[in-house]
């Protein structure tokens, strides 16, 4: 169980803290889309130039992070709601985790290599 | 309440009959659900750039119509209420909101399901709906 690894109340802050900075980088990523006009903002040349400027593909990286955390457990524990028992939990633990850290690894093999022009 | 407890699960999950704050409940976890699938989608979608600009358009193409600006319209709804509404929950959380602790006098009307928390709740409905408005208005560049 990630009980006996961690507090579920510590979860939760992780959960909520994880939830108000991802809030506050997504602003920036709409931002940026709206500012360069949303269709032009996704032409290839324009999102390979996005992902070529070091501080915004922090800001992705980051964003990626924070969201999978937040998504995985927020779906952690609407299965945990569902059902209980210690073989149960510890598979949806374990499964959500596996699943968040092969979503921020391909996450973040775009963002490498896009921003290091392997494209 | 014999009633309620043949009802099992199904009884507990009625929308219908325990006001806006069971809707909010199901909203919260169906927002957070389809957030996480569009997430997964997101990210796929954005892999098929290392596949040169003939993958990318070929995967925008897919987003640059009807059903693909109304789908992101949901999505942008999805997360404005979430966001809203996940707000209210770490507020109410942290104890705020909730009206003092009293005697429970007939009709038992539980201080923590006040108006205060209700209004929150339309105003993440509202706030979403102007959203998935706006949304609309910049992909259809109006």
């Amino acid at each position: 169980m990630m009980s006996s690894i961690m507090r579920e109340s510590h979860i939760m802050k992780i959960h909520y803290l994880t939830a108000l900075v991802a809030v506050g980088f997504v602003i920036i990523h709409i931002m940026v889309r709206v500012m360069q006009g949303f269709s032009d903002s996704l032409e290839f040349e324009n999102v390979i130039a996005n992902y070529k400027s070091i501080p915004y593909a922090v800001v992705l990286e980051a964003m990626l992070i924070l969201i999978s955390v937040h998504g995985f457990n927020g779906l952690r524990v609407i299965l945990l709601e569902l059902k209980q028992g210690n073989a149960y939990e510890n598979a949806v633990t374990y499964g959500c985790l596996a699943a968040m850290i092969a979503l921020i690894a391909y996450g973040s093999r775009t963002i490498i290599m896009a921003s290091m022009g392997m494209v | 309440m014999e009633k309620d407890r043949k009802e099992g699960i199904r009884g507990m999950a009625n929308p219908g009959r325990y006001g806006i704050e069971r809707v909010a409940y199901w909203l919260m976890r169906i927002t957070g659900l389809g957030l996480l699938v569009y997430f997964i989608g997101h990210i796929y979608e954005t892999s098929s750039l290392l596949d040169g600009k003939a993958a990318w358009n070929s995967m925008l193409e897919l987003t640059q119509t009807t059903e693909g600006h109304i789908f992101l319209a949901l999505v942008i709804g999805m997360c404005v209420f979430h966001t809203g509404n996940g707000i209210r929950l770490m507020i109410a959380e942290a104890g705020f909101g909730f009206g003092k602790a009293r005697r429970p006098d007939y009709p038992y009307t539980p201080s923590s399901l006040n108006m205060k928390n209700k209004l929150c709740i339309y105003v993440s409905i509202g706030l979403a709906a102007l959203a998935m408005m706006y949304g609309l208005g910049v992909m259809y560049d109006v």
